[in-house]
């Protein structure tokens, strides 16, 4: 019997990840910027400890989560209780200083351009 | 008889003895009487009474003539009596003794001879025949009968002897079947051959009615023992269709999840776990049925996946607490084993204890292997619940026919812990409740080598510039206790964490996948490795973040998600 690709798949489910947990508060939003606070001890969740590894710069919320591969709620949940326990930092990007620091739009259209000419 | 009447005949021979002589006496004395009358009677009436003297004494004389001859008449009556009687009393005699003869010698010799063999007019001839007819008749009669019942004795005694040896032979015959030749029979009949190959490959019977009993019973036992094995074959194939179809939900709702918003999270998780205890369930029956497993791993599980995996099929599941650190991972033949024995003493454990009790589950990595406590504070169990439980988890008896009810879930960990090598073992827990110990063999313990174990495993599990799993410290669920002393080891394993180097610059297929997949993820992670080996270095560069970025934001905006992404192809 031939098996499937799916059984290289995890054997744990998001419900035992989150604990049953399915709502998160709304602390963070998919930009939030999170740094860690602390160095990875042992004995906690995998999750934390890979969010904790990956938030030694600041990252983004959404990009944790396409790291971890796991769906932006969970992630939430996960970074909600390192918050709690003072492991992490949110930092909401201020909006003027990253737009004031980007290109303008028209440079890059034609950045863009530019490049598909190539 | 003429016994009585001899003594009156003795007394009348005697009295006619004695009247001869009387009767001329009588007659002298009347003559002498008559003339002495006519003597002295007077002259005148002389002649009158002479006349009458004479006249009287003839009277007397014809009288007495007569009387005397009556007498003697009599009296040769009587001697010719007497001599009949001395006869008879001689025949009597003679009788007697013949009849005591038959009694005393010739029926004992008679019924002897006859004993010995003889027939009965042979028997007979050699005793002196009874002068009496009946005396004969009887001899006669009596040893005809004689014969005749000892004949039949004869042929009693023999028919018996017969029916003995028939019966010992029977005896010995019913002895071989049920001691050698129907135990033989069941063993080849459970070893899957047909009734005929039985029958022919067994010495059966002499005796036709044991030959046919056994035959009916050998017949009856392989049409059950055809329709056990037909019964378990066909709830094996069906029960793996909805394995199947169980592993494929599971996944989809892995992907729904990741695609779908928050609104619906939550239900997907219930779905998800109501799948998951469907999944436990159908493996019960599954393995009881000489089934399948519903997954087989190819990939070394680590402790906490295969912990988290067990407890997440059971439906109390927030009630078990898990205090692990060990890093050791299972490996991928025997993980789904141990996956679903835990879960089945989890879920007893649970099922056993009050609601709001909590199930504990510890974790140590032992010398002799990786030991796994399951401790409830539910009820103590009775000796006879334990020693039922030990028998069940021993794996000794794996029929069916030892199960009992809807408990099924202790003889599937027995199958298990014999198929795998585990042990399990019952134990009073010092929570007040009942503890089991397991004990994973050393060798279902997966080597620890990182750069090779890593590479497969972040390929399955996680994106590809996060080190792989099996590299990862020790993990522990948030309540859990974080035991001390495994806090230096972690810390050292965290810079050790591969950084994709193990590829080598070609492409490394994990089985079970296209190898397109793995260029593809090949080259993913190509770009990421500068950012995480340069911890101190700047930070990863704009194109990986927005790269992440861009799909952290398909995954959940789940609306527009419908395009296939490259890690949304990977998931499952």
């Amino acid at each position: 019997m031939i098996r499937k690709p799916v059984d290289v798949g995890d054997p744990d489910r998001l419900y035992m990840v989150t604990d049953g947990r399915s709502e998160a508060d709304d602390t963070f939003d998919l930009v939030t910027l999170i740094v860690s606070e602390c160095e990875p001890t042992a004995g906690m969740q995998s999750e934390h400890v890979r969010i904790l590894e990956l938030c030694r710069h600041p990252t983004a919320l959404v990009e944790i989560a396409a790291e971890l591969k796991l769906p932006i709620t969970v992630v939430r949940i996960l970074l909600g209780d390192l918050h709690d326990m003072g492991k992490v930092s949110a930092r909401h990007p201020r909006a003027a200083e990253s737009v004031a620091g980007l290109p303008e739009t028209t440079l890059l259209q034609e950045v863009l351009d530019g490049l598909r000419h190539l | 008889m003429s016994v009585p009447t001899r003594p009156r005949q003795r007394r009348s021979a005697k009295g006619g003895r004695s009247s001869p002589v009387a009767f001329p006496v009588i007659l002298l004395v009347t003559a002498a009487g008559a003339a002495a009358a006519g003597v002295f009677a007077p002259e005148d009436s002389r002649t009158w009474v002479l006349a009458t003297a004479v006249v009287a004494w003839c009277c007397v004389a014809v009288v007495v003539g007569t009387a005397s001859y009556l007498v003697r008449r009599a009296h040769r009556q009587a001697v010719a009596q007497g001599s009949e009687l001395e006869m008879s009393e001689s025949v009597w005699r003679q009788q007697v003794s013949e009849r005591s003869h038959l009694v005393n010698t010739t029926m004992p010799g008679v019924a002897e001879r006859v004993k010995n063999g003889a027939e009965a007019e042979e028997a007979l001839s050699r005793f002196p025949v009874p002068s009496d007819p009946h005396l004969r008749q009887l001899s006669q009669v009596f040893a005809t009968a004689l014969a005749e019942s000892v004949r039949r004795a004869t042929t009693a005694e023999s028919d018996r002897q017969h029916l003995r040896s028939e019966l010992d032979r029977g005896k010995a015959e019913l002895e071989r079947l049920a001691e050698e030749t129907l135990p033989a029979a069941v063993e080849l009949l459970r070893e899957g051959s047909s009734a005929d190959t039985a029958l022919a490959k067994v010495d059966w019977p002499q005796s036709t009615l044991l030959r046919e009993l056994a035959e009916w019973v050998v017949r009856e036992l392989a049409y059950s023992e055809r329709r056990s094995a037909a019964a378990q074959a066909a709830s094996a194939k069906a029960l793996s269709r909805v394995q199947a179809k169980t592993v494929s939900m599971l996944a989809d709702l892995r992907e729904m999840q990741d695609r779908h918003g928050e609104e619906v999270f939550g239900d997907l998780l219930r779905l998800d776990h109501s799948t998951s205890q469907l999944g436990l369930m159908t493996d019960r029956l599954a393995l009881l049925m000489g089934g399948r497993s519903s997954r087989v791993w190819n990939k070394p599980i680590v402790m906490e996946s295969i912990l988290r995996g067990a407890v997440g099929r059971i439906a109390a599941y927030r009630r078990v607490r898990l205090h692990s650190s060990s890093k050791a991972a299972i490996n991928g033949f025997a993980a789904e084993g141990v996956m679903h024995l835990l879960a089945e003493l989890m879920d007893n454990a649970a099922n056993f204890s009050p609601p709001i009790d909590e199930v504990h589950v510890y974790v140590e990595e032992r010398s002799a292997g990786i030991v796994v406590t399951i401790e409830d504070s539910g009820l103590k169990m009775s000796d006879a619940a334990m020693r039922r439980a030990e028998e069940s988890v021993s794996g000794k008896v794996i029929d069916l026919a030892a199960l009992q009810g809807t408990r099924l879930g202790l003889g599937v960990v027995g199958r298990l812990a014999v198929k795998y090598g585990i042990s399990v073992n019952y134990r009073p827990s010092s929570r007040g409740g009942t503890g089991v110990v397991v004990l994973l063999p050393p060798q279902m313990v997966a080597q620890q080598r990182e750069p090779i174990v890593s590479e497969p495993l972040r390929g399955g599990t996680s994106a590809p510039n996060v080190p792989a799993p099996a590299a990862e410290p020790p993990v522990v669920r948030p309540q859990s206790v974080v035991p001390t002393e495994g806090g230096p080891a972690a810390r050292t394993d965290i810079p050790s964490k591969p950084a994709g180097a193990a590829t080598g610059g070609l492409p490394l297929r994990t089985p079970g996948r296209t190898m397109a997949e793995a260029e593809r993820e090949r080259r993913k992670q190509a770009p990421q490795t500068p950012a995480e080996r340069g911890e101190p270095g700047p930070a990863r560069d704009a194109g990986s973040r927005f790269g992440a970025f861009h799909r952290g934001r398909r995954s959940a905006g789940g609306a527009q998600g419908g395009e296939d992404t490259g890690h949304a192809s990977t998931d499952d």
